[in-house]
């Protein structure tokens, strides 16, 4: 009998059907890897095997657990089966913790609703369970709160919360997306010897199909509410039938066609950097002490040239984003000078010459301005240069056409754009007053892979056609090997190594670079061992 | 945790003292001669130099100050000018109807508050939700002392359930001394229960919808645990915040109500400090109800500090 079988599940919210017939089978001990884009319905499917689908959701079908048909359950039972039976754990761990209760009282609450024990023997549980989660009692006592542990630490709270009664199957709903590549590399490792030692069949839920390549059995891809191919992952992997699922494949490994940054490029920098410091002041631990300075960014320097793509890659917390506000002039510094063009960047004709797109492209529009007059807003940089008029509108219709919209579009407003036009809406912003510098950060990163190929073949195609130069931030190392000439490396607000793309990837020679290279998930190596082993 | 409190702590009296100089300033440097002031218009110049001279007014401005702050500190608060009493004993007695009023109005809106948020929150958009969000939108429309009129002719006047003002003192027992403070505290409590209750709602509704409440879903919580051992607590932060904001109205509405009610407390004392421009009297009752809105903020602050232990750190 298998562990989990879920047969012809159907969910409608209202009259919207969300998923159309989904059937998944788990075995004990074994990682079923679902894999799609936002809106297929993958995180659907989990919570309604949880029984926590949305109130108003209609369900249909079987989700039979060990035989027992999930679907028939009162709520009573179902609660009796959550954190017992099956265990859960989510995307993002910053705010998956209550953080007004320790870690302890978190962990042994587990215990404490399912079995009849006293306080003191479920602490006792739940102090075995965070030494599983790799947090030792000597540094993560059960007396800590949430906000004291970082992202990974807080993720592995939240495992030992679902693993603290040794449950029958796992669902892990995108367990490493809002994490570190070093520490995603870290949580999967520890899922992956969870699942082999408690004989744990494992859910894994991700937007990433080099993840589910490394760590699956079994995979599921899913699109639009239904499971469009399926099978033992080797087999599916060295094998896609489905377009859908060969057109993920080719958009995770993406790499856009460009023609590169002229030849004599490195005789005219455009964007050169010195020495930058920027400090912050972090609040004083006493009425009394003097308040504390954190350096972001420590001495950085750095080059970039005429229609070159420049990467920043780093973890969270390196600096990357402090120092794209200095290069931005949008923060003093402490010390070191940028200069844009051979001018002081605060000064406005440098501010002319860039522009930046940054990650959400929920977050950074005035949601009541029409695309044209967010996208006409740069030419107050102009001053009395701005154009006017018909001249204004021609430009903002121009800068439309060029990232792929139609000029109607400008009389919209933002919410009628999906994630992936509203990242062309921002980059038509960017265009418009024709800037040397592009800063994108992380402006991809919160893109579906197929949008996110997209979007990277436009930038290549502009950054060709206008010679523009881009600096290209970003925590997705196989993202900016795409993409970008050079690359730099920042860990702890300094860089630390910088090189040709191509040469930095195949021969890293720091460190650091070394650990980062090795953590990324990647599809390629995955499918070659696998290759390996088949 | 203790670096906390003694931070709240040294924020208390810095609080103290600026508010103290304001008053002072406000009241004996800026407009004139308070002695003149007191007198009114028709006084004559001998009367007026020796009350300057009772007052110690001809003394530089900052040796005033002091005698008057060490005064606050022994206990000597003066003399009233319209009295001829201690101010201290003034205080002191009718501390003894303002302050029990104030309690019985704050524990009276805060405990229908959060039952009526509470109600509200868990049964979203139903015909509780709706009334309790009616009853509270008027509740914070209506000026408390018209309101308060309203209970005067309903339960004073029709039902004669209570008398119509007055306040018999503690001496005739302890449910005589409540009975007359109740309509008094329902009045000051009204607006303070309608806005705490809307509050206490979106708090809490807003708390339901957050990712840990799924984690403890998840875990096996049935609804009713999620609600009280999870959002609870997190959805009070707020509620403390309007809370101890709300104080300060609190005690600026005892000044009407206890006028309407003839209740001799401190709201009246002022009141009629003002009237008779006893400024002695004045700025005494004013530095009283300034201690304890900024005693009342300190509390709320230890109360954040257990609530939320983010904020023990750094802060």
């Amino acid at each position: 009998m298998k562990l989990l079988s879920v047969r012809d599940l159907v969910l409608d919210i209202g009259s919207t059907p969300i998923l159309g017939g989904i059937d998944l089978d788990v075995d004990a001990g074994q990682v079923l890897g679902i894999v799609g884009e936002s809106g297929s319905g993958k995180s659907m499917t989990a919570l309604a095997i949880m029984g926590l689908a949305p109130t108003g959701a209609r369900l249909g079908g079987k989700i039979l657990l060990k035989g027992a048909d999930l679907a028939g359950h009162t709520e009573a039972e179902m609660c009796a089966v959550r954190g017992g039976e099956i265990g859960m754990i989510f995307q993002e761990p910053m705010t998956a913790l209550n953080p007004v209760m320790t870690i302890g009282d978190q962990v042994a609450e587990t215990v404490l609703v399912h079995q009849k024990r006293s306080r003191a023997e479920a602490r006792e549980i739940a102090g075995q369970t965070l030494e599983r989660v790799e947090l030792p009692q000597s540094r993560f006592p059960l007396n800590r709160y949430p906000h004291e542990l970082s992202g990974g630490q807080r993720q592995r709270v939240v495992i030992a919360m679902a693993i603290a009664l040794r449950p029958a199957l796992l669902i892990a709903d995108e367990p490493t997306t809002a994490l570190d590549v070093t520490t995603q590399a870290q949580i999967l490792d520890l899922l992956a010897r969870l699942v082999d030692e408690d004989g744990m069949g494992m859910i894994l839920i991700t937007h990433d199909l080099a993840v589910v390549a490394e760590h699956a059995d079994r995979i599921a891809i899913m699109r639009a509410g239904e499971i469009v191919e399926r099978g033992p992952a080797t087999k599916l992997l060295l094998n896609l039938k489905h377009p859908y699922s060969k057109a993920l494949f080719e958009a995770s490994n993406h790499v856009p066609a460009r023609a590169g940054p002229p030849k004599n490029a490195s005789d005219e920098p455009i964007l050169v950097a010195r020495d930058v410091v920027r400090d912050y002041v972090v609040p004083r631990t006493s009425p009394f002490a003097r308040p504390g300075r954190f350096r972001a960014v420590n001495k950085v320097s750095l080059q970039l040239n005429r229609g070159e793509n420049l990467g920043l890659v780093g973890e969270s917390g390196c600096g990357k984003s402090t120092l794209a506000r200095a290069i931005l002039a949008l923060e003093p510094l402490q010390g070191g000078q940028i200069f844009l063009q051979d001018r002081p960047v605060d000064a406005p004709e440098a501010r002319r010459q860039m522009q930046v797109v940054f990650q959400d492209p929920y977050g950074s529009f005035n949601p009541r301005h029409t695309i044209a007059r967010s996208v006409a807003e740069p030419f107050h940089l102009l001053g009395a240069a701005a154009p006017a008029g018909s001249e204004r509108a021609d430009r903002v219709a121009l800068a439309l056409k060029e990232v792929g919209l139609d000029p109607k579009d400008g009389q919209k407003f933002i919410h009628e754009f999906s994630g992936g036009q509203r990242q062309r809406v921002a980059i038509a912003r960017a265009l418009i007053i024709s800037p040397a510098l592009i800063i994108l950060d992380e402006a991809v990163s919160a893109l579906d892979v197929s949008i996110r190929a997209q979007i990277l073949d436009l930038l290549a195609e502009l950054s060709d056609r206008l010679h523009l130069s881009y600096l290209f931030i970003s925590h997705d190392l196989n993202v900016v090997r795409a993409v970008t000439d050079r690359v730099l490396i920042m860990k702890s607000g300094e860089i630390v190594e910088e090189g040709e793309t191509a040469q930095v990837f195949n021969d890293p020679q720091n460190a650091y670079t070394r650990e980062l290279l090795a953590s990324a998930p990647s599809l390629d190596e995955a499918i070659a061992r696998r290759l390996k082993h088949a | 945790m203790l670096t906390f409190v003694a931070g709240r702590f040294v924020s208390l009296c810095l609080s103290l003292i600026v508010a103290s100089i304001v008053i002072f300033i406000v009241i004996e440097v800026v407009p004139g001669d308070p002695a003149a002031l007191m007198l009114g218009l028709n006084a004559q110049p001998d009367t007026i130099a020796a009350l300057r001279d009772q007052l110690g007014l001809d003394a530089p401005p900052f040796i005033r100050y002091f005698s008057w702050i060490f005064g606050l500190l022994s206990g000597d608060f003066g003399i009233s000018y319209t009295y001829r009493v201690p101010v201290s004993d003034l205080i002191g007695d009718r501390l003894w109807v303002s302050v029990p009023l104030a309690i019985y109005a704050l524990l009276l809106s805060t405990i229908v508050a959060f039952a009526a948020g509470l109600l509200a929150a868990i049964r979203r958009n139903s015909g509780a939700d709706l009334s309790i969000m009616g009853v509270t939108q008027l509740g914070v429309a209506v000026p408390n002392f018209w309101f308060a009129m309203l209970l005067v002719l309903v339960f004073a006047i029709w039902l004669r359930w209570f008398s119509a003002g007055g306040f018999p003192g503690w001496d005739a027992g302890f449910w005589p001394a409540i009975k007359a403070l109740t309509l008094p505290a329902i009045a000051l409590a009204l607006p303070q229960a309608s806005i705490l209750a809307r509050v206490m709602r979106s708090s809490l509704i807003d708390t339901l919808d957050e990712d840990y409440i799924r984690t403890a879903r998840a875990k096996g919580l049935t609804r009713a645990q999620v609600l009280w051992r999870h959002a609870l607590r997190n959805a009070l932060i707020p509620v403390l915040t309007i809370l101890g904001l709300q104080f300060s109205f609190l005690l600026a509405g005892a000044i009407v109500i206890e006028n309407v009610f003839f209740l001799p407390g401190l709201g009246r004392l002022v009141f009629q400090g003002i009237t008779q421009r006893d400024l002695i009297v004045v700025k005494s009752v004013v530095m009283i109800l300034v201690f304890a809105v900024i005693l009342v903020t300190f509390l709320v602050d230890l109360a954040y500090g257990a609530a939320d232990p983010r904020l023990r750190k750094n802060r």
